[in-house]
């Protein structure tokens, strides 16, 4: 069965892009724009891996997301991918070996991603995670 | 010598001691007036100043002592000498209390006369140097109290605040700005040293620096800091130098920058704002064009032209803020560079109007133009008038959904002209409505109905209304529909 993918962005462009490289590379995705609906979204369904864009709505919406699902024990173990375009607007950048551990992601990239290097880093969180 | 000729006036009612006085004063190189009674030589003395008086006692119409007390009435610094016939103590006392200098008993000969002619003029010498250097003194004083007046007036109304600090640490001097902007009153501060009165430790360590200077080189340190009641200051403290090249104390000017940093941060926010805006945009189109060139959607042509047409939407939103962005700048420039003009407002707005028309028709919207009555030319700058009509008729008809109303209103009143431009669209929340004219802000319905914009157009509005003294209100019911209302100012045209 394929796998599927959560999408969150508040850009409807970039929500299509990474939908359209996810879905060529066999995913089935799902997508929301704001975390409100993601969090219905979560409540809802299961899914195998979740993309996160960090500059929605406020700059702490994506942690809070992200926080959201490390609580809940269903989806505690989900992998979380986090995509930002923030260090331009913050000057603030992470280090996943030394923010991992406040950030509660799994990997994260700065948008916009190749093809090629989201399939691949969304193979290898996936493999890890089974 | 060249001096001038000493003056003297003889007042005296004996005709033969008149000329025999001016003969012999004459003789010996004085210059001489006469008179025979007090009064003719009151008159002469309130005429001219003389160098010295001579004058009798016993006179008929004014005497001599009459003469003395109006002598002293007109304070005049005079040497004056008293015949007397009566060569009494008593009558020398009186003059000398009335003011006489010297007294020459009668009957005198020349050589006496000459004798006290000539101590008087010495001593007339004597008070002349006294007033020159009364005289010089009070200039002086005056001077210097000027001098120091002016110069507190000039530290006082200084707009930076002044603290003159001595070698000792005190407190000198404390102008009301520094007392405003350290929020310490003078009172309390003048004679205090620095140390008790001021908190910040690095001002302190600045100050005892600068007072530390040996052959000082008269080095200024600058240093920033914040007060606790949240101002940012910046200070400049130079140590005053004495003639011998030492340190006499410091002063300290205190600037307060709150202001200029608020500024500052705005401007680099805006800067970090508008370079996130103008990249996402572009990370979209990249996005795309990558998609494209990878060969993801080669097996798809239909979504591979949507995406070029979302990657055109996207560019074209780019210039629509590129644009935004130049008008931002355009009014933020000075108004001296614009043409001001009488203008038509209703022209101007049925000019924008039928700009916007296709595009009402497009959604079957009822875009309509409504006068009253006669409206007055308006003193403006015709493409920013153009500019704020045209942003908020154009937002009406991209809020408004299909079949709906747009509907200007133009009306005078008693000294303005009225501009409404009335929509039947989605409306503004509450909420939305105190940030609408923020730059960059975006309501959440228009964003949830994903309904393009830059968010700078009613800023840019806004602009142009208060730089032509007006102002711009919303009224709006969310679901409902919105009203703005431009109010400028009729000024006649001169």
């Amino acid at each position: 069965m394929a796998k599927r993918i959560l999408l969150i962005d508040d850009d409807p462009d970039f929500i299509e892009i990474n939908k359209t490289i996810l879905q060529s590379g066999g995913y089935e995705t799902d997508t929301a724009s704001s975390s409100a609906e993601a969090m219905t979204k979560i409540g809802a369904n299961d899914y195998d891996l979740v993309i996160i864009d960090l500059m929605m709505e406020e700059l702490d919406s994506g942690f809070t997301l992200a926080y959201g699902i490390r609580d809940s024990a269903r989806t505690r173990d989900w992998p979380i991918l986090m995509l930002t375009s923030v260090q331009e607007k913050t000057g603030f950048s992470f280090d996943l070996a030394t923010d991992q551990s406040w950030m509660k992601v799994d990997d994260f990239a700065a948008k916009p991603l190749r093809a090629a290097e989201l399939l691949q880093r969304v193979e290898r969180l996936l493999n890890r995670s089974n | 010598m060249a001096t001038k000729k000493a003056e003297i006036l003889v007042i005296d009612d004996e005709e033969v001691i008149r000329s025999g006085c001016q003969q012999i004063l004459e003789m010996n190189g004085y210059s001489v007036a006469v008179a025979e009674n007090g009064r003719i030589g009151l008159d002469k003395i309130i005429q001219h100043e003389y160098d010295i008086i001579l004058t009798d006692i016993m006179m008929p119409e004014m005497d001599g002592m009459e003469l003395l007390d109006e002598i002293s009435r007109l304070q005049k610094e005079l040497v004056i000498i008293v015949i007397t016939g009566y060569a009494t103590l008593e009558n020398a006392i009186n003059a000398g209390r009335k003011g006489a200098y010297d007294y020459l008993p009668k009957p005198f000969n020349p050589d006496e006369l000459l004798a006290k002619i000539e101590r008087g003029l010495d001593y007339r010498a004597h008070l002349r140097e006294v007033q020159l250097l009364r005289q010089d003194r009070d200039r002086n004083m005056l001077e210097c109290s000027n001098e120091r007046a002016r110069t507190l007036t000039i530290i006082n109304s200084m707009s930076e605040g002044v603290l003159a600090i001595n070698r000792q640490g005190q407190i000198v001097l404390m102008n009301p700005m520094a007392s405003k902007i350290m929020r310490l009153s003078e009172e309390r501060a003048i004679g205090r040293t620095f140390d008790e009165i001021l908190r910040n430790p690095d001002l302190k360590k600045s100050i005892v620096s600068s007072l530390q200077q040996v052959q000082a080189d008269l080095r200024s340190t600058r240093l920033e800091f914040d007060t606790i009641y949240g101002r940012a200051i910046e200070a400049s403290i130079t140590p005053i130098i004495d003639e011998n090249k030492e340190c006499i104390g410091t002063v300290a000017v205190l600037i307060d920058v709150t202001e200029d940093k608020k500024i500052e941060k705005m401007k680099s926010d805006f800067v970090s704002y508008v370079a996130h805006e103008l990249k996402a945009p572009l990370g979209a189109i990249e996005g795309y064009l990558n998609l494209i060139l990878d060969g993801i959607t080669t097996n798809n042509p239909q979504t591979e032209r949507e995406m070029i047409e979302k990657s055109r939407d996207r560019a074209h939103g780019l210039i629509a803020l590129i644009n935004d962005l130049l008008d931002l700048s355009r009014t933020d420039r000075k108004k001296i560079l614009k043409e001001m003009r009488a203008i038509n407002v209703v022209h101007v707005v049925g000019e924008a109007i039928e700009f916007y028309r296709q595009r009402a028709d497009a959604k079957s919207l009822h875009l309509t133009l409504n006068s009253t009555g006669q409206v007055p030319s308006i003193r403006a700058n015709k493409d920013d008038l153009y500019r704020l009509f045209a942003n908020l008729i154009s937002n009406a008809i991209k809020y408004t959904p299909e079949n709906g109303d747009v509907k200007v209103d133009i009306k005078r009143t008693n000294s303005h002209v009225r501009v409404d431009i009335i929509d039947t669209g989605i409306g503004i929340s509450e909420e939305a409505q105190k940030h609408i004219f923020d730059e960059f802000y975006r309501a959440q319905n228009a964003v949830d109905k994903k309904i393009t914009g830059t968010g700078l157009g009613l800023s840019i509005a806004k602009k142009i209304a208060e730089d032509h003294h007006g102002y711009i209100e919303v009224t709006s019911e969310e679901g409902a529909g919105s009203t703005f209302r431009v109010t400028l100012p009729i000024i006649q045209s001169e």
